[in-house]
């Protein structure tokens, strides 16, 4: 993700905030090799929910959870989760987002025409994919090949500004919670199936706001006078109308991975599509429920997920947009 | 049905092989519908269990040995159960099903025309039974209970899935007008409502605000946590000792796991002593076998099984896997590393720790271990249909039967053998354990059973379970038991002792 710029009057709590994230980042990244005395997922019997201990050959800095998982390993476990599933997914649902909502303002329901042979293309791959019996593709092919061959010199065009906007309010109408819950509430996800799960969750309002944006940029004067100095459609839109489009993403990406960190939280903290071998800040803190007076479950990994989203929160808010 | 009957069951050895058991019911057992409970209810739920589509696997399993079934043309209400084997323990075991009512369920008499041997003998294919049992599942009693008469004291009066169990005390039930009745046939609460609370720390909440009057299977650390609590005047506590293990199960079908060495190995991994330590807060709870220590069955020349990486590594090259560069274990003729799966109910820290130990001491020697922790529903279809490597639960034990089939017997695989363990010799010991009269005799058997499990190790037991109840000091006269409530003549046994101790 690009670093915003700062206004110089933002004084000096972007810094802070900056270097807080930054921090967590390294934190996260050199995990596997910091020097600590526990694995994350390595339980110590000995010292179930202990609190934190300075003595002894290999004390628990932070204390221990009530599996007797090491709190400190967890909250670097925590940070490297945060750079495997919160980052990646804001990422891509940045990038998904930009990409799509660009396309649908820019190019509208009409502006984007594909050749009629991309139909029978088309209509061929989905005969391929879906193996439908042979009378019942017949009865739905046909018609369809007639009406295909009827506009094959006039082209097809993409209703693509209908099909974001249909598909970012589809999603966006579901309240976001029931939605991960309705997916993740089988055995664990894993990795891989939670971040796909988190980027079709964030990239509807990146779509829906670069999209606004681009049905103004489209009509400015600097766009127009390239369109008529006739470079490709495709290279306007890509060097010279997407770049603008996307300038409210810079404060929009932060507030994106900050309600990202706290929905994975959330889901970690009712144990929901997650196993004990992966920690994350929000499990750590979802232990509290099996030892209620072990202060230390809250402290660690309380402070560190409220500092990040404040960061998060503080980034957004004096970005220049 | 002992509750029904007006005494435990006489026995009578028949020849060698056979064990007759003599039932008289009440005169005054009466179904809900006022038709009376009749020794032909007990014949027709005795059939039931062998119609073809319907649940009744485990309770087949369990109730395999009775042959036959006679009733008294002279009374209905007197019956005999012919059991194959001469095991004392017949007249608790034997009458340890419900009874349903042949009158509502099939009052055209369908199953009379064919006898409980024919059906066990797989005359079950016959259209009449098969019409029988369209009828039956059409019925949906499984869903709709209070369609169906009973004959205890208490109805279904409402029933939530995973929220609500609530049933209410009849106004009118036949055991009231008994005019000294046994223990279990005094029901005096006027309603009994189960309230269903996954995680443990809302239900001792629950428990602390008065909104509920006991909590079964507390946790260890929720149990010392109440002990400690500001509230701990108004709560009583009890602890039991119970015949539960928790175990860590391996399915022998799975081709990694199929010899004995490598689950041997994957035992060798898991640390009982610590784990019973962290779990259960106590010391003094390890076993070597299936049984508790204090069994007068229990095997004690057996070691306690105990952490050992080193001889778990010697076995494991014994079952033909070498380790190679990458660290991980290869056997010939798989192509793939030593790995395991293990399952756990999700909502059990216990079972997690399990779990955490056993992969983090696996991944010290190379062998990847990945948590699967499964919603409880889930977790026993996926079980019961053999989709695991390996599964960590609590297996419910009886001091009043040491019938193990249901667990460990090949009739048993896909019903209540998990493990799918089938091995002739193990067959044949549960079999003769099974039938066999003698103590001296059926001590050795189940001696040896215990060795051939530690030897086979499709199960490996890790500790006993304690079994820890916290009650509203409001209510009086609470007995704690780690028994099966219910009607089983097991519990009638232990509460009438219990009442006569009291």
């Amino acid at each position: 993700m690009k670093a915003p710029r700062l206004h110089p009057s933002s004084g000096g709590a972007a810094y802070w905030a900056l270097g807080w994230l930054a921090l967590v980042a390294a934190v996260g990244l050199l995990a596997p090799w910091l020097p600590l005395p526990y694995s994350a997922t390595a339980p110590d019997l000995a010292n179930i929910a202990a609190p934190p201990t300075w003595h002894g050959p290999a004390p628990h800095y932070a204390g221990t959870d009530p599996l007797g998982r090491d709190v400190l390993a967890g909250l670097v476990a925590g940070s490297r989760q945060l750079l495997l599933l919160s980052l990646p997914a804001t990422a891509l649902a940045t990038a998904l987002g930009a990409l799509s909502g660009g396309a649908a303002g820019y190019w509208g329901n009409h502006g984007l025409r594909l050749p009629g042979w991309a139909g029978l293309l088309g209509l061929a791959a989905a005969w391929w994919g879906l193996r439908p019996p042979l009378l019942v593709g017949l009865g739905v092919a046909l018609p369809l090949a007639v009406l295909l061959v009827r506009y094959w010199r006039r082209g097809w065009a993409v209703p693509l500004d209908g099909l974001v906007l249909g598909a970012s309010t589809l999603l966006g109408t579901v309240p976001r919670l029931l939605l991960v819950l309705a997916f993740a509430a089988g055995p664990p996800l894993g990795t891989g199936w939670l971040l796909v799960l988190l980027v079709l969750l964030a990239w509807p309002d990146m779509a829906r706001l670069v999209r606004t944006q681009m049905r103004q940029v489209r009509t400015l004067p600097y766009v127009e006078a390239a369109r008529a100095a006739g470079l490709p459609t495709g290279r306007v839109w890509w060097h010279h109308a997407l770049p603008a489009a996307s300038q409210p993403l810079r404060a929009f990406a932060p507030l994106t991975l900050a309600a990202l960190i706290g929905l994975e939280s959330t889901l970690a903290f009712l144990g929901i599509g997650y196993s004990e071998a992966t920690v994350s800040w929000g499990q750590l803190l979802g232990e509290l429920r099996q030892a209620p007076g072990a202060w230390w479950l809250v402290a660690g990994p309380g402070t560190l997920l409220l500092a990040t989203l404040v960061a998060l929160q503080s980034l957004a808010r004096r970005s220049e947009v | 049905m002992p509750a029904l009957a007006e005494q435990l069951p006489r026995l009578r050895l028949v020849s060698d092989s056979l064990l007759e058991l003599d039932y008289q019911l009440r005169p005054q057992a009466k179904w809900d519908n006022g038709q009376p409970v009749l020794a032909a209810d007990i014949v027709f739920t005795l059939k039931l269990l062998y119609c073809p589509g319907l649940p009744n696997e485990r309770a087949r399993t369990e109730m395999g040995f009775i042959k036959d079934c006679r009733t008294d043309p002279a009374d209905p209400r007197h019956l005999t159960l012919i059991c194959q084997g001469q095991a004392p323990e017949y007249q608790w075991a034997a009458s340890d099903f419900p009874v349903l009512p042949e009158s509502a369920l099939d009052s055209a008499h369908t199953l009379r025309a064919v006898s409980l041997p024919e059906l066990r003998r797989g005359a079950a294919a016959s259209p009449a039974v098969a019409a029988f049992v369209a009828r039956y599942r059409q019925a949906n009693v499984g869903r709709y209970p209070a369609h169906l008469p009973g004959c205890g004291p208490y109805r279904l009066a409402d029933w939530q899935t995973n929220r609500v169990l609530r049933f209410e005390r009849k106004s009118e039930w036949w055991a009231d007008k008994l005019s000294a009745p046994p223990f279990v046939l005094q029901a005096h609460p006027r309603q009994l409502q189960f309230l269903i609370i996954p995680d443990a720390t809302a239900a001792a909440l629950a428990l602390r605000r008065h909104e509920l009057d006991v909590l079964p299977q507390v946790p260890a650390p929720l149990f010392k946590q109440l002990q400690q609590s500001e509230t701990r005047q108004e709560l009583a506590f009890y602890t039991t000792t119970s015949y539960n293990v928790v175990t860590v199960g391996f399915n022998t079908e799975r081709p990694t796991l199929r010899d004995k060495y490598t689950r041997r190995a994957l035992g060798q991994l898991l640390d009982p002593a610590a784990l019973a330590q962290a779990t259960q807060q106590v010391p003094g709870l390890r076993t070597a076998s299936i049984l508790p220590p204090t069994s007068p069955y229990y095997n004690d020349s057996l070691p306690l099984p105990a952490y050992n990486p080193g001889q778990a590594a010697a076995l494991l090259r014994r079952a033909g896997w070498q380790r190679q560069a990458d660290g991980h274990w290869y056997r010939a003729a798989q192509p793939t590393p030593l790995a395991l799966d293990l399952r756990y109910r999700s909502d059990d820290a216990m079972l997690s720790t399990v779990g955490l130990q056993l992969q983090q001491a696996a991944a010290q020697l190379g062998i990847a271990v990945t948590l699967w922790p499964t919603e409880g529903t889930l977790l026993a279809q996926t079980l019961q249909a053999g989709n695991f490597d390996a599964y960590v639960k609590m297996t419910k034990g009886s001091p009043f039967v040491l019938n193990f089939s249901p667990l460990l017997h090949s009739q048993a695989i896909g019903a209540g053998n998990l493990t799918r363990f089938s091995n002739p010799a193990s067959d044949r010991l549960l079999d003769a354990i099974g039938v066999e009269g003698r103590p001296a005799r059926k001590r050795q058997l189940l001696r040896q059973f215990q060795r051939l499990l530690r030897d086979e190790a499709p199960l490996v037991p890790l500790f006993m379970l304690p079994n820890r109840l916290v009650a509203d000091r409001r209510l009086r006269h609470i007995t704690p038991s780690g028994l099966k409530p219910g009607y089983v003549a097991a519990a009638m046994t232990w509460a009438a002792n219990t009442a006569a101790g009291r």
